[in-house]
């Protein structure tokens, strides 16, 4: 529980972080800048519509209006008695279409805390965001064991960055060590580099 | 439906095909649209947060590279994940910094 603490700590902060940068953009780009926070005490409440929908919610604020669209599919599901929820694909062509307006972020934070089933619908939706926007840029934090899911769902979109502690003094530690080799002839450069690829990565993970 | 066409005359264009409209059931519309307030939690977490923590991240390349986009188009990568695991207090000292 400590260390779950410690990482919401580290990639909240990291989020929160470019919100706040993207947002200082905005004073002097025309841009717009969405966030979205997954937790797991609210999983049952975020699911895919809810969270595309808060999205989209967040630039229909900046915007000072409401698309004629959105304002027509609103009245139609009154209609029906007791009104209807919106479905996926409404709030995914919706939100496609409102961030193709101007330049747009969207970050979305701790997706590892969304559920599984979730996710993969989620990431679908924000690749096809990408595709009809592409003007749109988006943010992500979570923990390393979701990056395939990630990386796949957005088909080659997305780039991945690990967020770990300070490695130099790793790195140092390690040239320092590999200079000292007393049987350099069976070290190449290949093994080289992936030692100092991979055990900075272990110490940041361990 | 009426409601909505007299509406529209009323709207102006901001892109090729889409009106807005200054609909007064706005915050009607808005909570349909999803009842979760996600800004609530971002002010949450800035008043957590201690200032010059994991500024790098804004220098690096992958960073800067994602918020500015890549002209040519065919490296362009317009998402960026940034991942990391709980670790034995190491996550702690990064934040720390």
């Amino acid at each position: 529980m400590r260390n779950k603490e410690r990482l919401s700590l580290t990639v909240h902060h990291g989020s929160s972080l470019v919100v706040d940068y993207l947002g200082d953009q905005t004073v002097e780009q025309e841009m717009a800048v969405t966030c979205f926070y997954y937790d797991f005490a609210s999983r049952r409440d975020q699911s895919p519509t809810n969270m595309l929908g808060s999205l989209l919610k967040q630039l229909l604020s900046g915007l000072g209006g409401i698309p004629g669209e959105i304002a027509l599919k609103f009245q139609g599901q009154k209609k029906v008695i007791g009104g209807r929820r919106l479905h996926l694909p409404d709030v995914v062509k919706m939100l496609a279409d409102v961030s193709s307006l101007q330049r747009t972020f969207i970050c979305v934070d701790a997706l590892d805390e969304c559920a599984p089933k979730h996710r993969v619908e989620v990431l679908d939706a924000l690749g096809e965001i990408l595709l009809k926007s592409p003007n749109t840029r988006i943010f992500m934090t979570g923990r390393s064991h979701i990056r395939g899911v990630v990386e796949r769902g957005l088909g080659g979109r997305a780039t991945s960055v690990l967020i770990k502690p300070r490695d130099d003094n790793i790195v140092t530690y390690l040239r320092t060590r590999l200079r000292q080799d007393t049987t350099p002839e069976v070290m190449d450069s290949g093994l080289e580099n992936d030692i100092m690829k991979s055990v900075p990565e272990e110490i940041s993970e361990s | 439906m009426s409601r909505a066409f007299t509406e529209n005359i009323n709207s102006f264009n901001v892109s090729n095909n889409i009106f807005l409209t200054p609909a007064d059931d706005e915050s009607k519309i808005l909570a349909w649209l999803s009842p979760l307030e996600p800004q609530v939690r971002h002010q949450d977490i800035c008043d957590q947060r201690v200032n010059g923590i994991g500024g790098w991240l804004l220098e690096t390349k992958e960073f800067r590279s994602w918020y500015k986009g890549d002209e040519n188009g065919e490296t362009d990568h317009a998402a960026l994940f940034c991942y990391g695991n709980p670790g034995v207090g190491k996550s702690y000292i990064w934040y720390e910094r």
